[in-house]
């Protein structure tokens, strides 16, 4: 293992980002698409959510690290981001 | 593909995680975990640090002898004179701890600012003769936020979710969590180093994960602000939602009179039936104007409890004094969700066990700050005995700068809390910003602890910064009885036990610092004779041949 050669820093690099950045990215996309769908008051549903959020959150970082494969983690955090913000926000207008 | 990109296995990639991101991430966690241990004992800290205010126990419930409403009106007072129409006034009202009324407000720059003033007179108190303490809030505030504000929060929470990481990617590692436990080769270097890692970690490995994750719970809203951002407009509407309590109005820019806040304060005890703790006013002198009045919290020795033991709060409209909402002491609201909140909070806070839970959280804290040494000193001593060369032609360079910040980092930072105390018992009376002072010798004194081990060599760091705090530590009655003429033998005697244990907690702590530097002192004489008398063999050998 040797971080030092440039292509093994970069990939380090990416995978770090894809962690710390893709992991959070996927984890807001939760408490958003959770505190549409949980089964309690809207703002109950948002409290439990956030709170279930960082074990989301370690659960996602520990995944890219045992993945190991950059385009993996990368699309294995964004894409369901992607889609769990927007239908979250979606099915959570109106509601109270 | 390069080797760089070769697949490992999850234990080695877990153990790569665990060495690497704990590394990073041991430094500022060791500070959290030692100040957050320190900070448990707030309250004590703070009574020593002021000898001014009475001990533990003498002050308590309704009739403290403080005139609150006296105080209340001498607040509002100032307030009205001074910011008249800011955007948030507070009250806070005489405690234990302090016997000054404090004021609160927003001022034009939306900056909070604050003042204490003399209970009776309503003159602010600024240059006391008195001895001004930051008290053990120091080490609260350093826990939390290094001093820095919601970035230094920020700060915490990055490293705290570094930790959960860390400590789910550790237990992979360790397949054999359980029999390592078990397992201490004492006298063995690197295996000792590793053995003390595994079996302080898995000792407390549930009070270290309960922990960090309450302690990333307290701050949800600020960490993980996406859900209450799309779902409401305004943090105080999901409030106003989640416990169902008034929501603060809209500024309408109509002037209009606070009202009498003593008034306020008479009714909401008497509802509360016991004193108050504060009281806040949104949009003082607009007519959109409302009150909340906060009981104090009581703790009730022998009745403990994880949940339900709030103040509770009244909310007041502020200008005609109506009542628009009643929460009594320990009523919950916010379902079930609240309740967990609250209990995680509770938890994290050690607010539920008296004195019992308190050690035990002090003990388990010192536990965590111990994974974090251990782990820090083994990745040193692993490649002190044969560089692993991760960083290439510069891995000298990186290994002494890893060095020298675990020793800034673990003996400095103890340095730095015991430096705190002397601070305050030299630091000298009636200075302008006191408290500030008191912090500024204690950045000052740990970041002279990294120079220091900057231009020693490593081993000679670590045994002169143990010994610099076991002299700071076991010399703290001496000093104590020279400046303010008490140490722990007439706290004792007086039945302060709280002021006591802090002397006596430190020189426990001082004789540990010793035990270890002699240890290490030892250690080294050992290796420096088993090095000296080889060249000279060699040396005869040659002379032989």
């Amino acid at each position: 293992m040797k971080p030092t050669s440039p292509s093994r820093g970069r990939i380090l690099l990416s995978r770090t980002a894809a962690a710390i950045f893709g992991g959070y990215a996927l984890t807001s996309a939760s408490v958003i698409f959770l505190g549409a769908v949980l089964p309690l008051p809207k703002s109950q549903a948002i409290l439990a959510s956030s709170l279930i959020s960082f074990a989301v959150y370690t659960a996602a970082i520990i995944w890219v690290f045992a993945v190991q494969d950059n385009r993996r983690a990368w699309l294995g955090l964004l894409l369901p981001a992607l889609v769990l913000a927007p239908l979250g926000w979606w099915l959570g207008r109106g509601m109270v | 593909m390069s080797q760089a990109v070769k697949k490992e296995g999850l234990r080695q990639s877990m153990a790569w995680l665990h060495t690497w991101g704990g590394l990073w991430a041991c430094w500022i966690l060791f500070v959290v975990f030692i100040t957050g241990s320190l900070g448990v004992f707030d309250e004590a800290i703070t009574r020593w640090m002021k000898p001014q205010i009475p001990q533990a126990g003498e002050v308590r419930g309704m009739d403290d002898g403080v005139d609150r409403p006296l105080a209340v009106r001498v607040g509002q007072a100032y307030l009205r004179e001074h910011v008249p129409s800011s955007h948030f006034w507070g009250i806070g009202l005489p405690s234990d701890t302090d016997p000054a009324v404090r004021v609160f407000w927003q001022d034009e720059k939306e900056q909070f600012q604050n003042l204490r003033l003399d209970a009776t007179s309503g003159e602010p108190i600024k240059a006391s003769t008195e001895r001004e303490s930051e008290g053990g809030h120091h080490f609260v505030h350093m826990h939390f936020e290094f001093h820095a504000g919601t970035a230094g929060i920020w700060l915490v929470g990055f490293f705290t979710m570094a930790m959960l990481v860390g400590l789910v990617s550790g237990v992979i590692t360790h397949k054999r969590i359980f029999k390592d436990f078990f397992t201490f080769r004492p006298g063995k270097q690197q295996r000792s180093w590793l053995d003390a890692h595994n079996a302080v970690s898995v000792l407390s490995l549930p009070f270290q994960l309960m922990i960090a994750y309450t302690g990333l719970a307290t701050f949800y809203m600020l960490y993980m602000p996406a859900g209450i951002e799309t779902h409401y407009s305004t943090d105080d509407a999901y409030f106003a939602d989640l416990l169902t309590q008034p929501t603060p109005r809209e500024e309408t820019g109509i002037k209009a009179e606070v009202t009498a806040l003593d008034q306020i304060l008479i009714s909401s005890e008497k509802q509360l039936q016991r004193p108050l703790s504060f009281i806040s006013v949104e949009h003082p002198g607009d007519s959109s104007a409302s009150i909340v009045t906060f009981g104090r919290f009581i703790e009730k020795t022998g009745e403990y409890r994880l949940l339900g033991d709030g103040g509770g709060q009244v909310f007041f409209d502020g200008v005609s004094g109506e009542q628009q909402d009643f929460q009594a002491p320990g009523e919950l609201r916010g379902g079930a969700a609240q309740d967990v909140q609250s209990v995680m909070r509770n938890l994290h806070f050690a607010a539920f066990g008296g004195l019992t839970a308190r050690w035990l959280y002090f003990i388990c804290g010192l536990a965590g700050a111990a994974m974090m040494a251990t782990g820090a000193i083994l990745f040193m001593v692993k490649r002190r005995q044969r560089s692993l060369n991760e960083f290439g032609a510069r891995t000298p360079q990186v290994y002494r700068i890893i060095e020298v910040l675990n020793i800034g980092s673990i003996s400095g930072i103890s340095l730095a809390c015991i430096a705190f105390f002397w601070g305050n018992r030299l630091i000298p009376l009636g200075i302008t910003d006191r408290p500030e002072w008191e912090v500024i010798s204690f950045f000052v004194a740990w970041l002279l602890t990294y120079v220091h081990a900057a231009i020693r060599p490593a081993t000679k760091a670590w045994i002169e910064q143990l010994l610099a705090v076991a002299a700071l530590c076991l010399a703290l009655p001496l000093l104590n009885w020279l400046v303010v003429g008490d140490q722990f033998v007439s706290y004792l005697q007086r039945g302060d036990g709280e002021r006591a244990a802090v002397e006596l907690t430190a020189m426990s702590i001082g004789l540990l610092s010793l035990w270890t530097a002699r240890k290490l002192w030892l250690k080294n004489r050992q290796k420096v004779e088993r090095k000296t008398p080889q060249p000279s063999l060699n040396t005869a050998k040659v002379e032989v041949a």
